[in-house]
């Protein structure tokens, strides 16, 4: 693969739900070691983008190319299926409600794919969970079950989980949404790090914070369009659209 | 006044054969139990194929058994099914084909329901991390659905233990057959019958106390 083309692209993603169009031509490609933050309204789209990146959900129009290689169509052939079943677990997803398997073990939910998907020696896929159950300080949370932690640490395991495969890029759908704001902190301090490791992230959010500080870029989305997108923190100091400074607006009152 | 000489040795004397009537009882909710686990995940997967006339035979099973008396559906199986295919059905064979196709219509829906009692989110992460589909029911889907739907089918053998007493009517002999037997040779309805119901009572009540305990502890979870 050329350096040049984007780790992930979605290239003019239109999405419908029967005659509802949730996406209209969105373009957004997202680099190695980029840090995307996708903003906006609730309803804009961000959670269908991300959910078609993901390849949850096919597009109406358009693909998402992994590396230039197309991975999702409308109605897609054979070439590009076995093309996501090739990049499939290397795009990682950490979803708003964790989605941990509540008849596992904290440790089971970390082996399980490594062991199904890439066919890994036990040990190796327990060696390799233990350590990232370290790296987001529940190690000691191992053979517990998912309805005895918070959602906070609910969530930590859910990133270790998606890390247990490596991927190359790991998407965020408004992964602190659903926690009381003292939890949120452990799992934007998680996410702050993964930034700082160089992992490529796309993150739907609703954390302003983050999004500014950590962020490499920022996406403002719409009524399924993106409106503005700019590097780092200018958008925060100088949205250019109308739409943009209003959003903003409702974050300066709090 | 109540006046009424209860004669509860005309019962102790045919213990053993009201026993023996409900050993056969235990046996029929058992067998029909197992069949109708089996029938019933016929039903759900013909309920749910992809071929819109396989669905359409599911549905049409679920809805007729279930919309129809289950003392019908017995003397239909004991006195129908043999004329239509010229065959003699044992009374025992009627029974157990009767109930279990009755049973296995609500435990299709009881799979049914299992199964769609595992959020959607699960099956999507483990989409995301590449397990197939197949992996991701028999890991993921099938053990949670299987720990919902097993007090629901305990349940369903509590029933079958009541509605076998309606294999009396076509002459098989479990417990509530034999007390009809007994009470005609005894004149004894009442000690006979408040036996049966007694008998009935401290089998089904036990386990019907048990399986609330244990939905309880799964709802906990």
């Amino acid at each position: 693969m050329s350096s040049t083309s984007p780790l992930i692209l979605a290239d003019g993603i239109t999405k419908r739900f029967g005659a509802n169009q949730v996406l209209t031509r969105v373009s957004l490609e997202v680099l190695e070691r980029d840090v995307v933050c996708v903003v906006g309204p609730s309803g804009s789209g961000k959670t269908t983008l991300l959910r078609c990146l993901a390849l949850l959900e096919e597009p109406s129009e358009g693909r998402v190319v992994m590396e230039g290689v197309p991975i999702s169509t409308p109605s897609p052939d054979k070439q590009v299926k076995a093309a996501a079943r090739d990049v499939r677990s290397e795009i990682g997803m950490v979803f708003q409600h964790f989605n941990l398997w509540p008849h596992m073990s904290v440790l089971q939910n970390l082996i399980e794919a490594p062991i199904r998907v890439k066919k890994m020696p036990r040990d190796k896929a327990v060696a390799i969970a233990e350590s990232l159950l370290k790296k987001v300080d529940l190690f000691e949370k191992r053979d517990a079950y998912p309805a005895r932690l918070s959602g906070g640490q609910q969530q930590r395991v859910a990133i270790a989980r998606a890390l247990a495969m490596s991927p190359k890029v790991l998407l965020f759908d408004e992964a602190t949404s659903a926690l009381d704001p003292e939890l949120r902190r452990e799992v934007l301090a998680v996410m702050r790090q993964l930034a700082r490791e160089g992992m490529t992230m796309l993150v739907v959010t609703h954390e302003m914070g983050f999004a500014r500080h950590v962020g490499t870029r920022t996406v403002f989305m719409d009524r399924g369009e993106i409106v503005e997108a700019a590097p780092g923190s200018a958008f925060f100091d100088a949205p250019q659209t109308e739409r943009a400074q209003r959003f903003l607006q409702q974050f300066a009152d709090e | 006044m109540f006046k009424y000489q209860f004669r509860w040795d005309t019962v102790w004397g045919s213990f053993d054969f009201l026993m023996g009537g409900l050993q056969m009882t235990l046996v029929i909710s058992a067998i029909t139990l197992v069949l109708a686990m089996v029938g019933g995940l016929v039903i759900a997967l013909l309920d749910m194929s992809r071929f819109r006339v396989l669905r359409w035979i599911g549905i049409s099973i679920g809805e007729v058994v279930r919309n129809t008396p289950i003392l019908v559906q017995l003397l239909w199986v004991y006195y129908v099914l043999p004329i239509v295919f010229g065959v003699r059905i044992e009374a025992l064979v009627a029974l157990i084909i009767g109930l279990a196709l009755y049973q296995a219509s609500f435990i299709s829906e009881v799979y049914r329901s299992g199964i769609q009692s595992v959020p959607k989110g699960h099956r999507e992460a483990a989409q995301v991390l590449g397990l197939t589909p197949l992996q991701s029911f028999n890991r993921i889907v099938l053990p949670q659905a299987i720990r919902m739907t097993l007090p629901p089918l305990a349940s369903n053998f509590v029933q079958l233990i009541k509605f076998s007493s309606l294999g009396a009517v076509i002459s098989v002999s479990e417990i509530t057959r034999r007390g009809m037997e007994l009470s005609a040779t005894n004149f004894r309805p009442l000690e006979t019958f408040t036996f049966i119901a007694v008998v009935y009572f401290f089998i089904c009540w036990p386990l019907a106390m048990a399986i609330r305990f244990w939905e309880r502890r799964l709802q906990a979870r």
